[in-house]
């Protein structure tokens, strides 16, 4: 078995805000092989994009910090780096893309400068820079590279600025890609010639990726095991396959239930009652209770931790007596409400 | 298609074209947004209006609710034509057709209470004698959309994006309309607040016998809810059909694109990332 690419353990980030600490990631760990794709899935607020630019530390300052945790990036710690260190270890070893093509690109100069000002600024030549800057561009399927090299982002669609980023992200040939929603902007046509590249290029360059997504479809596409986030937390990480087949955690299966479908129809759909509690004050039980359909006497007191439920399966929910916490009691709920 | 219900709401050849401009003394050119749109929504049904972005779809939407004139084209509601009233007349029409936008952040009026917006559609078309009357009749509806009896006097920026959809939803049902057209309504939400506003719908249709046209890009909530599909691309309708005609038998080379880029939600049968064993 090979050493994970990346391991994140015990990750909290927090934000100091004038109602309080935000504690937006709360305790999360997870881990990445080389060339794998791990996905994190999660509606807005659950902390999964904050998981990813903790990442890299690129957590809005000065109101968010890493309270605590470490992040292993090839068995060392990437938070006792020093600044300047970090700045290596980001866009050489670790690429990211964002959402928002359009603003993540500088609007005032070529695209041609920009891909190989990541170059440049490790130690790479420009001269190569700008070769290689056009490979890469064939690389992601644009037509014509020589043209969108001097070319302005304002010039170019959704979908070829995505595809920039990517090159750009490519450019370094790093270990891990962060993907922040990388199509969430983009229409499905595209989105669908996205997502094949972006397989494509991981599979040629062995890149591992990280796909952080509120889209169940693009997982089930894209990632080999899936981790579920609620309230600043993974309540649930499996094998893809696996989590597709039988969600564990009533959340996981609410979110599959609430889609709307063929099937579905002449049918209501499944919703979530209430909303997630307030970031500033979790509650001291399981985050998902008051809302959760399943739940049973100890869950609103009693904080479940995320334990193995079936194989590689592992889910934050006291329906499975492995999440109790060591020293409490474990119950059992009345038979009809196991599923 | 072949339903035997008169039609509420038709739409015959509408077109708009956007000028785009050229030198002084160049030919004009135009941008053919929308190019000869025809369709009709019996009374109480869901016709699902698809296609990507510049596809045109909701320049329709807009043109249909006198937002955007027409370059040319009819749309009739009821038999009468909608297109270029003045006045009383006009706002006849406004009370019978009424929009759900897509972001419900900027649709509401940020310095307007829930009350004021829910209300304001009423007073303008003289529904509940007075201002007390019509606060009465808004809690009503937000009750009936299923918001807390508080809201009536809070502000659109206490809520979440699902409540103030549903604030959007109240105001449209306000004047009591018979038609809607829902631009997106929940492209903006979360799954899980997405099933809430689809069931609400869905609940008015059955209950007011609202007809819909919904626009939108999302064919997991066509295939749920739409009575009739319409595909545009450039302008145009290239196919039209039930959901079973459209999802099952696309004729289209562009419908059958759309179709395949929906991703799979099965990760042992995937659909755009070339099949892989997958860890289980």
């Amino acid at each position: 078995m090979a050493e994970p690419l990346l391991q994140v353990e015990n990750l909290r980030t927090y934000f100091n805000t004038p109602r309080g600490t935000v504690r937006a990631v709360d305790g999360v760990t997870f881990s990445i092989d080389p060339g794998e794709t791990l996905a994190i899935v999660g509606e807005s607020g659950c902390g999964k994009s904050m998981t990813a630019l903790s990442i890299l530390q690129l957590v809005p300052e000065p109101a968010g910090y890493i309270e605590s945790g470490r992040i292993l990036f090839r068995g060392k710690d990437l938070l006792d780096l020093r600044w300047d260190d970090m700045k290596t270890v980001r866009g050489r070893e670790i690429a990211m893309i964002f959402q928002e093509p359009m603003t993540s690109l500088n609007p005032v100069f070529t695209i041609g400068r920009q891909l190989v000002e990541t170059l440049v600024a490790h130690d790479g030549e420009a001269t190569t820079g700008w070769q290689r800057a056009e490979e890469l561009l064939a690389r992601v399927k644009i037509d014509d590279p020589r043209r969108v090299l001097h070319s302005y982002p304002h010039e170019l669609s959704g979908g070829m600025r995505q595809r920039v980023m990517i090159a750009m992200a490519l450019m370094n040939r790093p270990a891990l890609l962060i993907a922040d929603e990388p199509t969430t902007a983009l229409d499905v046509t595209v989105q669908a010639e996205i997502l094949s590249l972006m397989a494509e290029l991981q599979r040629e360059f062995g890149m591992a990726v990280l796909l952080i997504s509120h889209d169940l479809g693009i997982v089930a596409e894209m990632a080999d095991h899936v981790g579920v986030m609620y309230a600043g937390e993974i309540v649930e990480i499996a094998p893809a396959a696996q989590l597709y087949r039988s969600p564990k955690h009533p959340y996981t299966r609410c979110l599959f239930a609430s889609l709307p479908s063929r099937q579905q129809r002449g049918k209501d759909l499944v919703t979530l009652e209430g909303v997630v509690p307030d970031p500033a004050n979790w509650p001291p039980g399981c985050r998902f209770a008051a809302r959760c359909p399943d739940r049973f006497a100890p869950c609103p007191s009693t904080h479940p931790v995320l334990a193995p439920v079936d194989g590689a399966q592992c889910a934050r929910c006291l329906l499975y007596p492995a999440a109790f916490p060591p020293g409490v009691p474990v119950q059992s709920p009345e038979k009809e409400t196991v599923r | 298609m072949s339903q035997a219900a008169p039609a509420l709401l038709s739409v015959r050849d509408l077109k708009k074209y956007f000028p785009i401009r050229g030198g002084w003394f160049q030919p004009k050119k135009f941008k053919r947004a929308v190019d000869g749109v025809s369709f009709d929504i019996p009374q109480g049904k869901t016709l699902a209006l698809v296609g990507e972005s510049g596809s045109g779809k909701s320049t329709v939407g807009l043109m249909i609710l006198d937002l955007l004139p027409p370059t040319s084209g009819d749309v009739l509601y009821g038999g009468r034509n909608v297109v270029g009233r003045r006045g009383s007349d006009w706002l006849a029409f406004r009370r019978e057709m009424q929009v759900v936008f897509q972001d419900p952040y900027s649709s509401l009026n940020a310095r307007m209470n829930v009350g004021e917006i829910v209300s304001e559609g009423m007073g303008i078309h003289g529904i509940g004698g007075t201002q007390a009357e019509r606060l009465r009749l808004a809690g009503e509806l937000l009750e009936r959309v299923g918001l807390p009896a508080g809201a009536i006097d809070r502000y659109p920026h206490e809520f979440s994006g699902g409540q103030r959809q549903r604030i959007a939803i109240a105001r449209a049902l306000s004047v009591r309309p018979k038609f809607i057209v829902c631009d997106e309504p929940t492209s903006a939400l979360d799954v899980s607040v997405q099933s809430q506003i689809l069931n609400l719908l869905r609940k008015l249709q059955r209950e007011e016998g609202l007809t819909y046209l919904f626009i939108t890009h999302n064919l997991g909530v066509v295939e749920y809810l739409a009575d009739e599909v319409c595909v545009m691309e450039n302008g145009v309708i290239v196919e039209r059909g039930s959901v079973e005609t459209i999802f099952d038998h696309p004729q289209q080379e562009y419908t059958k694109r759309l179709l395949s880029s929906i991703p799979s939600l099965d990760p042992v049968h995937r659909k755009i990332r070339a099949a892989e064993a997958v860890g289980s």
